[in-house]
């Protein structure tokens, strides 16, 4: 109970949103929301966007944002794909596959990066441009069509399971647990949360604002690569405009997880649980049969309600101290 | 156009006349019981420490801030509801650090553009802005390209640029707030002479300042804060420097200068050290107890030297040898890899990390060395930060709580606590004790001190000459770019301004 | 010093981008005879005509330190709503068409600018909520069949041209009326920008929010106006482009928000706002579009078109950037 109350307040509002959200459902629809065939089909969907929030995340702390995500996801699945073709579909093609994959991330991340941090042309063109250039890379490979015929035991990462847990699950967990540690326990994690609080002071205290940003979209890029894999998994096929609401999807669910879009706070725990509220909301769609529009709808609801929360909240304290509010100084 | 008054001139009559004016924030009080008359005709310069009030006086005057309590009457009329329009209107016109110009803009808008916003204009009059532009730059004689945009000019040019727009905009009382901070000399010089003459010609003009021979040149009368009461007002000829310290720290002088009990082997040489543009040909040593001065006038290349040290403006060519080897600093990784740390001239900007915790602010230099086995030490980082806040003195409840919070000499005193955390062999600091209070500026010289006699090398770059006269034992004179002379700690003051300004030969 | 140099206004970023655009015309011209022709100016008109709409609205609002990625969601309702109650109702009115378009345009401009002026969230995150809320909200709510029967009034209107050209061929050319709404807007705003305070201002607010306030400019206003302005033109151009297309579909403008952001940044507007005009605009527009519909002459297949458009992109920010760069760190007078 404690732990509870020295919690951040926006923690203390997500737990308190996914409990609305179970309860609501538990009134609607107590018998096919909470089931175990629902627990596990919301457990294959969740990780490949999850794993885009936590890039996402991560560029958001460093006080950038990252919106080519989703563009370095699909061409990564796309020379996936390409290769594991080419080469027959053998074991071997799928791990040389995944792992150039994974290089390509980190590759368009890199470019990403030297734009901001060499260039410094605002984060927000260049991922925008990113997403573009990325996705349009893609298209280019595939010459429009879905890249078919995957092996399948590639297709069997994102869809198989060990005993009933998704294997999908244990790479979520995995990555949780590497941003986990990034963030927390590592000078580079902390050299982020430095810099998203002021770049300036940042480099006056030795930080290497360019090793930093290039490092950061680095680590953002491979994790959109990542997620490219287990999309082109779960689809067992590549295409260059899959998951392309994810953008919106990764921004709302780092925002309402409580980074806050100036940078420098938020951490991996809120993230965690936006996504798990964000998968609860969208199943409780799907178990109410309503169309995905009406998602997108919510979505951007949400996306701005918790935005203008967090910002309104943080004038009103501004207020009460009678100092001017941070947020107004920038904008 | 306005009577004009002489200087110091008694029958100037008044322009602006405050009155117990009272103001507080979430029940403190930023300004207690202020007075302040200001005459046309002459140069009011308005003194006082960082944090005695003086910016939030100048908000009460613009009408940014309404008084809680207290009267203002212009030109002998008490006005009531005053916002910065109404300010405006009555011919208050302030030029705030920042000036508050727009870089994307070209000369001629910028000069125009508050006019046509008072007039309500709706479409602009290209041939008029250039003419108004034109105009305001006859009065006082300036020269510029109309047409040039103004993120290409200097500093002391968007200075001008404000100057001219708050002219041309039939300024009664121009407000400068701290305008010679970041000019040069000779900058400094045509600033005060464009001052005399809209003076002269019957301009009242307060002059926010706290540099005491600034204010010896330039006032005519002074208004001294303190801590957010009005301490006293005056003829500048009533104001020795003695009542004027006094009155402005509230305190007598009397310091002990520093003496190192000895000065052992060389720390530092510097040899034929040269930035193009900034510095040339600097040489100099530093050795063990030595707390070396560095000062000059902006622009004479003190603070290029500290940016040159730390790696962020790296020199082109000449030798730094640390400790008996030579080492080549191209960037500020470079810097720290050789143990020299660097208190930066802007502290909110450069030094702190405001909305972070005073812990955060005191590790962010030093990280990797807490990175032991597979994570950042969190139990290190905390007990080592907590150390450094007992041992430097820093007054704050815990380690917890953002550095917003806490005092700028408290902030300054973590800035310096987060290099020292280095284990630094040499220590620049570039103007340690702007915006400190007494009391932890005093702290702050100790500390320096105590880790001169230690062995670590300490450099002070500053502009505040009694600063250096006490703490340093030799102090370094730049001028224009060159290393001009060297003297001991214990010169005399006017001597070190004489030197500074090149006057030597005249005095 | 009265008048600018002439090596100054030669090396201008509207003249490099005329030379890169005569340079590409003659690449492709002599790749394909028939390219330097009447029927091609025509053709590209056409082309232009509703990004060029957007393309100045989204360089008001950059101009003033915002960005906007709602308007092909604001776009899509203002041409769908409109021609879905109309079917539904059997109603046939062009001035009721385009009412309620510009109507529906403004509305939604005004949200934006609540989010952005008032509330005072970062522009990027509120414009893509809005885009969001709004695209969801009209195929929940209105549906997303397409309507291709537009009402005959307003179907007529495609029908109607400024000039016919008949080429040697005795094809015939012809320029729609339409063509004149981007005209006056791009002469409109150019006055807008140029000569009133309310322009001035945008540029103000845009180079430093700060100092606008202290100068007397209400900042808030002039942002409200940015918006809202742009939703309501987005209105008008979305009418013209369903008119142009005459089918009614709620989804075929959205994805284009990155052509229009290119073709303005290439035009010269700093991203950071501040800087930028309409004749650099509509270069960039210009540019964009003939990089777009021409690249099959040049042998690029079109599925290399996305890529192209976001390297051209790429290139032009890295100019503009290293061009600021340049003006921050050079010699100050």
């Amino acid at each position: 109970m404690k732990k509870i109350q020295s919690m951040d307040r926006s923690l203390k509002t997500l737990l308190l949103l996914v409990a609305a959200v179970l309860l609501v459902m538990a009134i609607v629809a107590p018998g096919s929301y909470y089931g175990v065939d629902n627990l596990r089909s919301m457990i294959f969907q969740f990780p490949e966007y999850g794993i885009i929030a936590y890039g996402m995340m991560l560029a958001m702390l460093s006080g950038g944002i990252d919106l080519s995500l989703v563009g370095i996801a699909n061409l990564v699945g796309i020379v996936a794909a390409k290769i594991m073709l080419g080469m027959g579909g053998s074991g071997a093609s799928i791990a040389l596959g995944c792992a150039a994959g994974i290089l390509v991330g980190a590759a368009c991340g890199l470019f990403n990066g030297f734009m901001i941090g060499y260039l410094r042309v605002p984060a927000m063109l260049v991922t925008l441009c990113g997403l573009q250039l990325f996705g349009g890379l893609g298209l280019a490979i595939t010459t429009g069509p879905a890249l078919n015929g995957l092996p399948e035991k590639f297709i069997q990462i994102a869809n198989g399971s060990v005993g009933s847990i998704p294997i999908v699950l244990f790479i979520f967990l995995a990555v949780v647990a590497a941003m986990a540690f990034l963030t927390k326990c590592t000078v580079f994690g902390s050299h982020v949360l430095f810099m998203g609080s002021n770049a300036e002071a940042s480099r006056y205290s030795g930080i290497s604002i360019l090793k930093v940003t290039l490092l950061t979209y680095m680590v953002s890029g491979i994790l959109g690569g990542v997620s490219g894999l287990v999309i082109a998994s779960h689809f067992g096929s590549a295409k260059s405009d899959y998951g392309s609401s994810y953008t919106l999807l990764s921004l709302l669910i780092a925002v309402l997880g409580g980074i806050h879009p100036d940078g420098g706070r938020g951490s991996v725990l809120g993230v965690t649980l936006s996504i798990l509220l964000l998968q609860l909301i969208s199943n409780a769609f799907s178990i109410l049969q309503a169309d995905t529009t009406l998602k997108t709808f919510v979505y951007g609801w949400l996306l701005i309600g918790s935005l203008a929360f967090t910002i309104l909240m943080e004038k009103r304290a501004a207020r009460r101290k009678g100092v001017r509010p941070a947020v107004l100084d920038k904008r | 156009m306005l009577p004009s008054g002489k200087r110091g001139g008694t029958v100037a009559n008044t322009f602006l006349e405050l009155r117990g004016i009272r103001k507080s924030f979430g029940g403190v009080d930023a300004l207690k019981d202020v007075d302040l008359t200001i005459n046309f005709g002459e140069v009011h310069c308005l003194a006082g420490e960082n944090g005695s009030g003086k910016s939030t006086l100048i908000k009460v005057i613009s009408g940014a801030h309404a008084a809680d309590a207290g009267s203002i009457r212009i030109e002998g009329k008490t006005v009531g509801k005053f916002r910065p329009i109404d300010a405006i209107r009555r011919g208050i016109q302030v030029i705030y650090q920042d000036f508050a110009v727009f870089p994307n803009l070209t000369v001629m808008e910028n000069i125009a553009m508050n006019r046509q916003l008072m007039t309500g204009a709706r479409v602009v009059d290209w041939k008029k802005v250039r003419a108004l532009a034109l105009e305001a730059m006859e009065r006082i004689g300036a020269h510029m390209d109309p047409e040039l945009p103004v993120e290409r000019l200097s500093v002391a040019n968007k200075q001008l640029v404000a100057i001219l727009r708050a002219i041309i905009n039939d300024a009664k009382l121009l407000i400068l707030d701290e305008p010679t901070t970041a000019l040069t000399a000779r900058e400094v010089e045509k600033l005060f002479s464009i001052v005399r003459t809209l003076r002269d010609r019957g301009m009242a003009i307060m002059i926010v300042n706290h540099k005491l021979d600034e204010i010896y040149e330039i006032a005519d009368t002074l208004t001294i804060l303190r801590n957010g009461a009005y301490v006293s007002s005056g003829n500048i000829r009533e104001y020795d420097r003695r009542r004027f310290v006094h009155d402005l720290t509230g305190r007598e002088i009397a310091q002990v200068q520093y003496r190192p009990s000895e000065v052992g082997e060389e720390v530092l040489r510097v040899e034929h050290l040269t930035r193009k543009g900034a510095f040339e040909d600097v040489s100099f040593t530093l050795r063990r107890g030595d707390v070396l001065g560095i000062t000059g006038l902006l622009g004479s290349g003190r603070g290029e030297i500290g940016d040159a040290l730390f790696g962020v403006q790296p020199a082109d060519s000449g030798k730094i040898i640390l400790n008996g080897k030579e080492i080549h600093i191209r960037y500020i990784s470079d810097a720290m890899e050789n143990n020299i740390a660097y208190v930066p001239e802007d502290r909110l900007t450069q030094g702190l990390f405001l909305d972070r915790s005073i812990l955060d602010n005191t590790m962010a230099a030093s990280l990797s060395a807490y990175f032991r086995g597979l994570s950042l030490d969190q139990q290190a980082l905390r007990r080592d930060s907590e150390g450094w806040v007992e041992k430097i003195g820093v007054v704050a409840p815990s380690v917890d709580p953002p550095i917003r919070t806490l005092s700028g000499g408290n902030q300054q005193k973590v800035v310096i606590a987060k290099w020292l955390n280095t284990k630094p062999k040499l220590l620049v600091l570039n103007g340690p004790t702007v915006g400190v209070d007494v009391g932890a500026k005093a702290d702050i010289h100790r500390i320096l001190r105590d880790l001169a006699q230690e062995g670590v090398g300490i450099i002070v770059i500053s502009d505040d000459l009694p600063e250096l006269i006490d703490n340093c034992n030799r102090i370094l004179v730049m001028r224009n770019g060159r290393l001009e002379s060297e003297v001991a700690g214990d010169c005399d003051e006017s001597r070190l301004a004489d030197l500074l300004s090149g006057r030597e030969a005249s005095a | 010093m009265k008048k600018k140099s002439v090596s100054g206004i030669l090396t201008s970023n509207q003249m490099i981008l005329l030379y890169i655009i005569v340079v590409l015309c003659v690449l492709i011209g002599t790749r394909n005879q028939a390219f330097l022709s009447v029927s091609t100016a025509i053709t590209l008109c056409r082309a232009m005509l509703v990004t060029l709409c957007f393309a100045v609205c989204e360089m008001l609002i950059i101009i003033s330190g915002g960005i906007d990625v709602s308007f092909p969601a604001i776009a899509c309702a203002a041409l769908f709503i409109p021609i879905k109650i109309m079917t539904d109702a059997d109603l046939d009115s062009v001035p009721l068409a385009f009412g309620m378009a510009i109507l529906i345009g403004l509305i939604f401009g005004a949200f934006n600018a609540l989010l952005i002026a008032h509330i005072q969230l970062p522009p990027l995150i509120a414009t893509l909520g809005t885009s969001s809320i709004i695209n969801g909200g009209l195929l929940v709510f209105f549906g997303s069949r397409e309507i291709s029967n537009l009402p005959d009034s307003v179907d007529a209107i495609s029908k109607q041209y400024l000039f016919t050209y008949t080429a040697p061929t005795g094809f015939e050319y012809k320029l729609t009326i339409l063509f004149l709404i981007p005209i006056l807007l791009c002469v409109f705003v150019a006055v807008l920008l140029r000569y009133t305070m309310l322009g001035r201002g945008i540029y103000a607010v845009g180079g430093d929010a700060n100092a606008a306030r202290i100068a007397g400019f209400n900042v808030r206003r002039i942002r409200v106006f940015a918006y809202t302005f742009s939703g309501a033109v987005t209105g008008l151009a979305a009418m013209a482009y369903c008119i142009l297309m005459r089918t009614a579909n709620p989804k075929n403008l959205m994805g284009s928000e990155m052509m229009v952001i290119a073709a303005v940044v290439v035009g010269g507007t700093r991203i950071t706002g501040g800087h930028g005009g309409v004749l650099g605009t509509i270069l960039g527009v210009c540019l964009i579009t003939l990089i777009q519909n021409n690249l099959i002459m040049l042998g690029v297949p079109t599925y290399w078109q996305k890529f192209v458009v976001g390297l051209v992109i790429v290139l032009g920010t890295s100019i503009t950037s290293l061009r600021a760069k340049r003006i921050a760190q050079g010699p100050k007078v």
